[in-house]
């Protein structure tokens, strides 16, 4: 096991992906490794979706900024970027890429079923996740692209999100919707006519020509949309690709962090490193025995003082031993995973110091933790 | 403020907060108290059922899955057959694409249908992973958008009338003390209030570190001074995070300490906490 995992994680890999349940400080965590890449001459940027605003603004994503790329001002040879996945404007220079003339993709952006698709449903989400991915990887600008998901137990379906699409779209309903229809719906195969009737009583007849409408203008550019998330889910799975776990010791923190684990497995993707982050600290040489049998020897509040502070050992102690569990469970499906330590702060991280300061924990060699 | 007053003060509690702040076990603890204090009461998680429910003869439990509500419901509109010659899941797909948000409305109609069965129970729901309580509130409004007429439509508007009627819907944001989480809480209390006209039940705030007393720091080991300083830091970032929440939303706050169990021993622990907590609101 290297004894700088993460230093040689940020200087080997073309792509990072950093997932964890919320509050675990999986966004601070992205934009400490990109403070590192940058650290070292290169130049990062980071993707997250949805941050808190405490966050953005730290790292200089304020409100509406929408696909906008922007740099963090920082004193070092490297570069930080950072930007957020506007999904609505992802989804419409696609279409402005992928159509065959400027009037078919107004027809599709027009469209009222394009407009509740790109919005509301969340595999579009996942899909044109993957779509930035693909641009900035084509960005010769970039040297480290880290992407941080969102916050979800399904944050990983944007992996699968390519082979969604197509299966959708291959569906014998969506097809025939497709299909030559001069006569609309009233030439139809009778097998189909029943099914789309009852959809219809479900959905409303008009939003469903609509849908067929939108479908139809759609026709034949889902295969340069599939093409693209081909290319991403093979870099993603390339050996140029890393994924990191973010976890805080806490105990359903580390039950969401055994299902990513899972769920890497699943997808054949290997896992590069834990990040065991909000670690309470350890303060001093005395044990947490021995600070309760301080305060029990004192009165008052010395004594509370006392026993509080053998609280603060007891967590230390009990978050030890809960993270080494998880390392231990982890590497029997990742022999070769790393972990990185970062340790809680008394005070949220609001800015570019603080998110250095991450980043000078998570690079440390493990033998200083 | 007594128990029973609280937990009937609305017919539907729906308990929401981002990742992390605890509000499935928050969820699980208030069904627990309520069964406890001799009401009827119906938990009603989404997806997956809440882990470590002590058992309690009051309190029943239901799981309601979005995707599992839209397949029924195409079941009852005659889809059902044809749909299993036709690989169900395309026209599942097919549908949630074209109506998106039909999911999240049809487990409100579900809830409001248990309101209806249950005219004497409380009913606590475990609102959706990660901030999309606001999503699945918001599907109704969407929905009508869309679609202008027909069933959906008329469902849309009996959630609707549920949602914004305080005596029978309130929901209860959970956060912790911390200035983050607080500000997200501030903001997701705004948009339910004033465009989705949701009514809020008191706050609930989470994980809170005990206090911290003054002491002179020079009276300790230098080994003790330096964990002083860091819980005095802690307590101080904690204060100042709930005074944000204090002015910035008039809801009285319930406020619960940090546990360090799981399951139902942590579940027992949070509702000694909120009957404390519910005991001490005015």
């Amino acid at each position: 096991m290297s004894t700088q995992p993460v230093l040689d994680m940020c200087l080997s890999s073309r792509v990072i992906v950093t997932c964890g349940t919320g509050g675990v400080g999986k966004t601070s965590v992205a934009a400490a490794l990109g403070f590192e890449i940058a650290q070292q001459g290169k130049r990062a940027i980071v993707i997250t979706i949805d941050p808190a605003r405490r966050l953005a603004d730290a790292i200089g994503l304020g409100e509406g900024t929408g696909n906008e790329i922007q740099r963090v001002p920082l004193d070092t040879t490297g570069e930080l970027w950072v930007t957020m996945l506007d999904v609505q404007e992802t989804f419409d220079s696609l279409v402005r890429d992928t159509s065959p003339t400027p009037e078919r993709a107004k027809e599709v952006m027009d469209n009222s079923f394009y407009h509740s698709l790109s919005r509301s449903l969340s595999g579009t989400r996942d899909y044109m996740a993957a779509e930035r991915i693909y641009d900035l990887c084509e960005d010769e600008r970039f040297d480290v692209i880290i992407v941080d998901t969102p916050p979800s137990r399904n944050a990983l379906d944007f992996l699968e999100s390519p082979e969604r699409l197509a299966r959708f779209l291959k569906h014998p309903i969506v097809k025939f919707m497709v299909a030559p229809s001069r006569g609309g719906f009233r030439l139809v195969n009778a097998a189909m006519q029943p099914v789309l009737k009852a959809i219809s009583t479900v959905v409303g007849g008009d939003t469903l020509t609509g849908t067929a409408a939108f479908l139809r203008a759609f026709d034949g550019m889902e295969e340069e949309f599939s093409r693209r998330a081909l290319v991403v889910a093979a870099t993603l799975r390339s050996a140029s690709s890393s994924f990191v776990i973010v976890t805080a010791p806490s105990r359903d923190a580390l039950t969401e962090a055994d299902h990513f684990v899972a769920e890497l497995s699943r997808l054949g993707i290997s896992l590069k490193l834990i990040v065991a982050n909000r670690m309470p600290p350890h303060f001093g040489s005395l044990t947490a025995t021995e600070e309760h049998s301080m305060a029990q020897s004192q009165s008052g509040d010395l004594a509370r003082v006392h026993e509080l502070i053998a609280g603060l050992h007891d967590d230390a102690d009990r978050a030890d031993s809960d993270i080494q569990a998880f390392i231990q469970r982890t590497s029997v499906a990742f022999p070769s995973v790393s972990t990185a330590f970062a340790s809680e702060l008394a005070t949220d991280i609001h800015d570019m110091d603080s998110i250095g300061a991450l980043a000078q924990q998570l690079a440390a060699p493990p033998t200083q933790q | 403020m007594e128990l029973h007053p609280f937990f009937t003060a609305q017919r539907v509690l729906i308990v929401a907060g981002k990742g992390g702040v605890g509000k499935s076990t928050v969820a699980a603890s208030l069904a627990h108290l309520s069964a406890r204090s001799g009401l009827q009461t119906l938990l009603v998680t989404l997806d997956e059922p809440a882990n470590g429910l002590p058992h309690h003869e009051l309190l029943e439990q239901i799981t309601v899955s979005p995707g599992r509500a839209l397949a029924d419901y195409l079941a009852t509109k005659g889809l059902g057959l044809i749909s299993r010659q036709l690989a169900r899941s395309g026209i599942m797909e097919l549908v949630a694409t074209t109506a998106p948000g039909l999911d999240d409305l049809l487990v409100l109609g579900r809830i409001k249908a248990f309101e209806n069965e249950r005219p004497n129970g409380v009913i606590i729901v475990d609102g959706p992973a990660a901030g999309h309580a606001l999503d699945l509130v918001r599907a109704p409004v969407q929905l009508k958008r869309a679609i202008g007429s027909g069933p959906i439509s008329q469902q849309a508007d009996e959630v609707l009338t549920m949602l914004g009627d305080p005596a029978r819907c309130k929901v209860m944001l959970v956060t912790t003390a911390a200035i983050t989480p607080v500000t997200e809480t501030c903001e997701a209390a705004e948009e339910l209030m004033e465009k989705a006209h949701i009514a809020l039940a008191p706050i609930v705030v989470n994980k809170c570190n005990p206090e911290v007393p003054r002491v002179d720091e020079a009276i300790l080991l230098p080994s003790t001074r330096e964990a002083y300083k860091y819980l005095s830091l802690r307590a101080e970032a904690q204060s100042e995070a709930i005074g944000v929440l204090t002015d910035s939303l008039e809801q009285s706050q319930l406020h619960l300490t940090q546990h360090h169990s799981d399951g139902t021993i942590l579940i027992n622990a949070i509702s000694d906490d909120l009957e404390q907590a519910i005991r001490d609101l005015p």
